[in-house]
């Protein structure tokens, strides 16, 4: 039989689709639960999936991926909280518009985003895996360390009003990113001795700590309202709730994007959906220009981020697929999982198991296509979080987020980490320093540190790789390009100000 | 209520039947601590042997994932822990045998007893297809007429790939540029980018690659894999080179006899069921049972090797 229709014949297997229904619906609780990440879900299935059947076990483990990564944005619009680090930049905009009492729309517009975004890129790995992969081959650590430079500018666009402090902010994110061994030679940096230091500072705790527990600190500071939420669902404004088909339309050219980056940066190795979305949030931000509203609850905002995070979905299957190199830590648990079965992942594979391969891209789409299923009708009862009162609703949270930054590694440490940075982003609110630059420069500078020192190693400590790499040039061009930009654009607006002024109105 | 606890006690006493002539039977949940993330070598073994003994035990096997400091926060925490029986270490690789030789440790593998050894995976020298570099001879070669350009990728400081490299240099007297990377995936992936020269990976990926004509494999560290039987090993092209990567399970030093004869026993005779020895054939995993005291002996003899080589040899800085 022909590979494609045995792996959809395998799919009207009652056990296999109702296996694909169960793993979505459970990815989009524990994504939605702030700390409890999708690796974790997806590492504590593996062991059910050993004695399963191939796809079956394939279905399982991308249904609690794909729908794990959408979860992180409910809590996200609705708590402040990131269910998973993907969905940080959503909180950016959707929380906002759940405080404006469009939780509905934004949960939506998330669910409609992370779906347009996910069939993206999925288009991209059935379409174009082995030429794209190829191209991700190409980067090495002077391609991405010159890449990830390039990302620290998205610190200017995130700092808000008073460039000083988000760079003060992002210092303190790349202070904190130091902390642990070094990566070329494992020398303990800031540990004080203690061997639970050793690994640094993980990003789930600091996450929640700086957005949930901050803002259960600024709850507690106004003695908790014990009234019921504002959110009257019955009173609910649903005409502003409601999402057109041309407001859709109208935001496919932001989706598109966002899908695009989503897609480049889930291609490149060890990167990851968290940068992505920033990425696509300050990309959004910075060509709606002056019109936007972004930070205040603009609608784009959310649709960048979800879009994005949800296209590094697909995108990492391209290198793990095409070449047999997990793109991320949750790929590289599923094919640990495939290896398990008896599948040996590598080049070959879409010669020697085409019915994998086809297996994989039907559950993609299928468990996409179902959470958009499953989750629109649910995304209103959801908003009926927000009516519990946050007396009950503040101590409810602040459990998910102690449990959610000590499970991420088993590590009590963390949920020290995770008070420290409740107070400090309580701290930052009270003095309007932006938070996300400490968070982006934090999720950036390992990596890019990473990248540069393996660069430097392998050139024996000279520059030169940079000054003559043609990706490394175009970069700088479109840096120095994209500053000049603004700087005349600054200029131009001041100048009118100017004339406006002298006009004498 | 009654009949389900009365069902309990009665499956525990069918379990429990065999270790009657001990004296210690586990009472609560034992947990199989894995210092590395999951989907990598080192949690296989220890979802695949814990699966598989479950059915032995009254009690669960949890495996508990305390990834970190290329294994030594586990190790560390596991050599800490109560020597009762019931925190076991999956231990044999980096952590054991490598790491400690390169920077302080706070444990040693005095603070381990072994239980057994699960299974070994050999480790494989290989450089992209199309470099030239199509033979350890040629490696050799190249290192010596331009010394310091050679680039190995390993996964991450002061583990088991970068010892051995570091082993095979002294051995071959050449010098090459150690490049770390954040485990062996992404270290493939700079080889086949062409980012660096050579790197070490298990015979599974070897084959898989070597079929798809993506790689040169150039030597095994230790002896010939069923996986790719063509391929020598560097003992028999002439280095004194004997290592590899070994997963067994270990516990603190001063756990008891009875407790650890207790557990041998079990995860013996799971190595021994269809459901293990089924799913290690189709995946890769090469089983290789070794008693407690043999493991601990491996483990010493592959850690004094690794030691050797970086006392006499010259221990790349950067």
């Amino acid at each position: 039989m022909d590979p494609l229709f045995q792996a959809l014949y395998g799919f009207a297997e009652p056990a296999t689709f109702l296996t694909l229904v169960l793993s979505v619906v459970i990815g989009l609780i524990i994504g939605a639960i702030p700390g409890l990440s999708v690796n974790i879900a997806v590492a504590l299935a593996v062991p059910l999936t050993i004695f399963m059947p191939t796809d079956q076990a394939m279905v399982m483990l991308i249904g609690l991926y794909g729908a794990g990564i959408f979860g992180g944005s409910v809590s996200a619009i609705l708590l402040n909280a990131p269910g998973t680090p993907a969905s940080a930049a959503t909180i950016f905009d959707g929380y906002p518009m759940a405080q404006q009492g469009l939780s509905t729309k934004a949960l939506r517009l998330s669910l409609i985003s992370s779906v347009f975004g996910a069939v993206f890129s999925i288009g991209l790995l059935i379409l174009l895996a082995p030429q794209l992969a190829s191209f991700a081959l190409g980067f090495g650590p002077v391609e991405i360390a010159s890449l990830l430079f390039f990302t620290f500018l998205v610190i200017g666009i995130l700092s808000g009003n008073s460039l000083v402090k988000g760079l003060f902010s992002a210092a303190l994110g790349m202070v904190l990113a130091t902390v642990g061994s070094d990566p070329m030679l494992g020398i303990p940096r800031f540990t004080f001795g203690s061997t639970a230091l050793m690994d640094g500072l993980t990003y789930v705790p600091l996450l929640v700590g700086l957005f949930a527990v901050a803002e259960i600190i600024e709850e507690a500071t106004r003695g908790f309202s014990q009234s019921l939420g504002k959110v009257d669902l019955s009173g609910e404004d649903r005409a502003a709730n409601r999402i057109s088909l041309r407001e859709i339309l109208g935001n496919i050219v932001p989706m598109t994007r966002a899908s695009a980056i989503g897609s480049a940066i889930g291609i490149l190795p060890g990167i990851g959906a968290t940068i992505a979305s920033f990425l696509a949030y300050a990309d959004a931000k910075r060509s709606a220009g002056s019109k936007g509203n972004f930070g205040n609850g603009d609608p784009r905002g959310v649709i960048a981020s979800e879009s994005a995070n949800n296209a590094v979905v697909g995108a990492t299957f391209i290198p793990t697929l095409a070449l047999g190199i997990p793109g991320d830590a949750v790929t590289a648990i599923l094919l640990g999982a495939l290896v398990l079965q008896g599948v040996s992942p590598g080049p070959l594979i879409f010669v020697n198991s085409p019915d994998i391969v086809y297996t994989i891209y039907f559950a993609l789409l299928g468990s996409t296509l179902l959470m958009g299923l499953i989750g629109y009708p649910a995304m209103r009862m959801l908003s009926l979080t927000l009516r519990i009162p946050k007396i009950y609703l503040m101590p409810c949270v602040a459990l998910v987020c102690v449990a959610g930054s000590y499970v991420a590694r088993n590590n009590v440490l963390d949920v020290y980490v995770m008070l420290a940075a409740g107070i400090l982003g309580f701290i930052f609110n009270r003095t309007n320093v932006p938070v996300a630059p400490l968070l982006i420069a934090f999720i950036i500078t390992p990596s890019f540190e990473e990248a540069l020192r393996q660069a430097l190693t392998r050139s024996r400590g000279s520059f030169e790789p940079f000054m003559i790499n043609p990706v490394a040039l175009t970069l700088v061009a479109i840096v120095i390009g994209l500053v000049g930009l603004t700087i005349w654009r600054q200029g131009k607006l001041r100048s009118e100000k100017a004339q406006v002024e002298r006009m004498g109105v | 209520m009654n009949i389900f606890k009365g069902l309990i006690i009665a499956v525990g006493l069918v379990a429990a039947a065999p270790a009657a002539a001990q004296d210690w039977t586990p009472e609560k949940p034992i947990r199989i601590v894995v210092g590395f993330a999951p989907g990598g070598g080192t949690d296989q073994t220890a979802r695949l042997i814990a699966s598989a003994a479950q059915e032995l035990f009254p009690v669960p096997l949890v495996v508990e994932n305390r990834p970190g400091a290329s294994g030594t926060l586990a190790a560390e925490m596991v050599a800490k822990a109560a020597p009762d029986g019931y925190t076991l270490l999956v231990a044999g690789g980096s952590e054991s045998t490598s790491v400690p030789h390169h920077r302080q440790t706070q444990y040693s593998l005095d603070d381990f007893r072994g239980v057994v050894r699960v299974n070994r995976e050999h480790m494989v020298i290989v450089s992209k297809a199309g470099s030239g570099l199509d033979s350890i001879d040629a490696v050799v070669e190249r290192a010596k007429q331009n010394p310091g350009t050679l680039a190995y990728g390993s996964s991450g400081p002061a583990g088991i790939l970068h010892s051995a490299f570091l082993v095979f240099g002294k051995e071959a007297g050449i010098d090459m540029v150690h490049v770390p990377y954040q485990g062996g995936s992404p270290a493939l992936a700079a080889l086949l980018g062409g980012h660096v020269d050579l790197t070490i990976i298990t015979p599974g990926d070897a084959r898989a690659q070597l079929d798809a004509g993506t790689i040169n494999v150039l030597a095994t560290t230790s002896d010939r894999a069923d996986q790719i039987p063509e391929v020598s090993s560097l003992s028999e092209l002439g280095y004194n080179v004997n290592l590899e990567n070994m997963k067994g399970l270990v516990a603190p030093a001063g756990t008891p006899d009875a407790a650890v004869a207790y557990l041998q026993e079990r995860f013996a005779k799971a190595m021994e069921s269809d459901a293990f020895t089924t799913v290690a054939a189709r995946s890769n995993i090469t089983p290789s049972f070794l008693t407690g005291e043999d493991f601990e002996q491996a483990m010493r003899s592959m850690s004094d090797a690794v030691a050797d080589a970086l006392a006499t040899g010259t221990p790349a800085t950067e």
